[in-house]
């Protein structure tokens, strides 16, 4: 109804040039330069990639990757959707205060928070020393050096990502409509599964995109919490280029995961378009 | 007899402020009762206790003899229609009317059935795979009343369903929830502070104020006999006349006005002694306009002040002899419509029982 008053599409692209050069001159030549140097050393041709994906070391990274990053989506979902909830719903100046902690932090410094996990959950840890004291576990929990220390620390991290846009699209759903799911006769729980969760699934998509796409390529958490025995491709990428000055193998890892991310964002586009057309 | 539906003294307070207070009503099976008031009068939080959405601080609701106070929402079992459209907006029209017969794990067939003599019900067959936000306001509050009645519910509460929509939409759908009344025989709550609505829906309306119910009634009885000030003010057009009261007895009390006239024998609500102040109630279409003095007692002069032409009737704006503003409405073709000028002197005259008198305070 707007289409007679509004500008055609593009016609203002002058004004975004700036912008547009800035992205060409410092991510798109950087990653075509990458790319190059992946298929052309030590020679020319695809042996980086066919060693990636051939040798069962590797293969493991690539597992380990894409296994923290599904956990973490995951659990971070699960406890990310009570927390917006919860900020949805709560008074106003009571869902500020603790909107700022959340924020603050986001602003702590990343590697500050890792090695406060670190401390936490090592063996001699907080953690462990309190289920010991409740009596819970007689033995100290490994936490720490394996997947499960990476998951923990990286759910934490990640957890902001992922309150954020389900409280968007939590927020603008009206409470008449689980009143009258209520009414309806529906229990709490077919009120979440069948109503809430399906009207929040576009800000699940992409938070869960955002959270997912992170966790892959993720480096500080893993290699600090992870240990050397359970690489992620983010450490194998830094171990290539940084101790070997393997820019090729680097550089063909960096690729896969660059493609993989924009496979993803292709599939969510898809998925985001459908919803609207419906 | 233990009526269908008690709602039993249910006062609600949020810290300080009154929401309902003792609110009192029985309503029989099948009936249609119109909640009338104006905003904040607490009509609607009446409903959500009915709804479960609130507890009462005090006071008890009984349906077939029963407290449901005790029983969740979900498990009420009441349908209800909502002031803003509550649709679930990923789901086609058909799971809409489904969504109360699925999470009551009925068969597919059965669902199908209902869904389908449903939405005839609304008047909307062949609508199951339309999406709410292809539909129009009217079409997705007549989802929401077969969505509302799939389940068979002994009450339906309907929140201010119309106010959404445009005057001609609104009247077609009254229309539409008379005659579903009709059909289903189901017992209505209907929340609305628009009178007219009331008036046409309604077997019985309750008129709220400040949280308290000041009359019950059918239209006809509201008009004719308020029993308060409010009342007569909410429903019908009214002119109130200040005066004081002059003799009072068997119901009936004399007022004199500010110039010393007087009327008689009119109709007396609520407790007053003479020289109490009081108002003269006069409803414009009961008023009779006469160039000479009318019965003692049942006739005031009047001086006009203007006259408005609306098609059906001339209304008269006058003024009576202290000063007080009232209109009186001649209807078409009225002998004295067209022959009366500004500045006319007139007296205006009424049968006994068309007035009545509320004691101020």
């Amino acid at each position: 109804m707007f289409s007679a008053a509004a500008p055609r599409r593009g016609s203002g692209l002058g004004f975004a040039m700036p912008a547009i050069l800035l992205l060409a001159a410092f991510f798109v030549i950087p990653v075509v330069f990458l790319l190059t140097r992946s298929v052309t050393e030590p020679q020319l041709g695809l042996q980086n990639y066919a060693t990636l994906v051939g040798s069962s070391t590797y293969a493991k990274v690539f597992f380990n990757t894409f296994f923290v990053a599904g956990v973490v989506t995951l659990v971070t979902v699960l406890i990310a959707f009570p927390v917006a909830w919860a900020l949805a719903i709560m008074p106003a100046r009571w869902s500020a205060v603790v909107f700022a902690i959340i924020l603050l932090s986001m602003w702590t410094n990343l590697l500050a928070r890792t090695y406060a996990w670190m401390v936490l959950l090592q063996q001699t840890g907080l953690i462990n020393r309190m289920l010991k004291a409740v009596g819970l576990i007689d033995q100290p929990l490994q936490l720490t050096n394996n997947l499960v220390g990476v998951t923990i620390g990286m759910v934490y991290i990640m957890l902001p990502f992922m309150i954020l846009p389900l409280m968007g699209v939590i927020k603008k759903i009206d409470p008449a409509i689980l009143q009258a799911a209520a009414l309806c006769g529906a229990t709490r729980w077919q009120a979440l599964t069948r109503v809430l969760v399906p009207l929040a699934t576009p800000g699940i998509a992409s938070g869960a995109l955002m959270v997912f796409v992170m966790s892959l390529g993720y480096f500080v958490t893993p290699s600090l919490l992870g240990g050397t025995a359970n690489m992620m491709l983010a450490e194998l990428i830094a171990q290539q280029v940084q101790s070997l000055v393997n820019w090729g193998m680097g550089g063909a890892a960096a690729f896969l995961l660059l493609l993989v991310t924009l496979g993803l964002y292709a599939v969510q586009l898809r998925f985001l378009d459908r919803k609207e057309a419906a | 007899m233990t009526p269908f539906l008690h709602i039993n003294g249910i006062r609600k307070t949020y810290g300080t402020v009154v929401a309902t207070d003792h609110v009192e009503l029985s309503i029989a099976e099948g009936e249609f009762m119109t909640f009338l008031g104006p905003s904040g009068s607490g009509k609607s939080t009446t409903l959500y206790i009915l709804a479960g959405f609130q507890d009462p601080t005090a006071g008890d609701i009984k349906l077939r003899g029963q407290s449901i106070l005790q029983t969740p929402s979900h498990k009420r079992n009441i349908g209800m229609v909502f002031q803003r459209y509550t649709l679930f907006p990923h789901l086609s029209v058909g799971e809409n009317v489904a969504f109360p017969l699925r999470v009551r794990r009925m068969g597919q067939d059965e669902i199908a059935q209902k869904v389908k003599r449903a939405l005839s019900l609304v008047r909307l067959d062949g609508f199951e795979d339309r999406m709410p936000a292809k539909m129009s306001g009217g079409q997705q509050q007549r989802v929401a009343l077969a969505r509302a009645l799939v389940y068979d519910p002994p009450v339906l509460l309907m929140d201010e369903p119309l106010s959404a929509l445009d005057k001609k939409l609104r009247e077609e759908i009254q229309f539409e929830i008379r005659r579903i009344h009709q059909e289903t025989g189901v017992t209505i709550l209907y929340v609305t502070h628009d009178q007219e609505e009331a008036l046409r829906l309604s077997d019985r309306i309750a008129i709220f104020n400040k949280g308290k119910i000041e009359q019950v009634g059918t239209g006809p009885e509201l008009y004719a006999n308020p029993a308060t000030h409010f009342v007569a003010d909410f429903i019908g057009d009214s002119a109130f006349l200040a005066g004081e009261l002059a003799g009072v007895g068997q119901g009936r009390a004399g007022l004199r006005f500010a110039d010393g006239s007087t009327v008689a024998a009119v109709p007396l609500h609520g407790l007053g002694v003479a020289g109490q102040a009081a108002e003269l109630m006069l409803r414009p279409e009961r008023i009779e306009l006469t160039p000479e003095a009318g019965p003692e007692g049942a006739s005031l002069p009047v001086t006009v002040e203007d006259l408005t032409f609306l098609g059906n009737n001339t209304t008269v704006s006058a003024r009576t002899g202290w000063g007080a503003a009232l209109t009186v409405r001649l209807n078409f073709g009225h002998p004295l419509a067209g022959r009366i000028a500004r500045g006319d002197r007139l007296h205006i005259r009424w049968a006994p029982e068309a007035a009545h008198a509320f004691v101020k305070g």
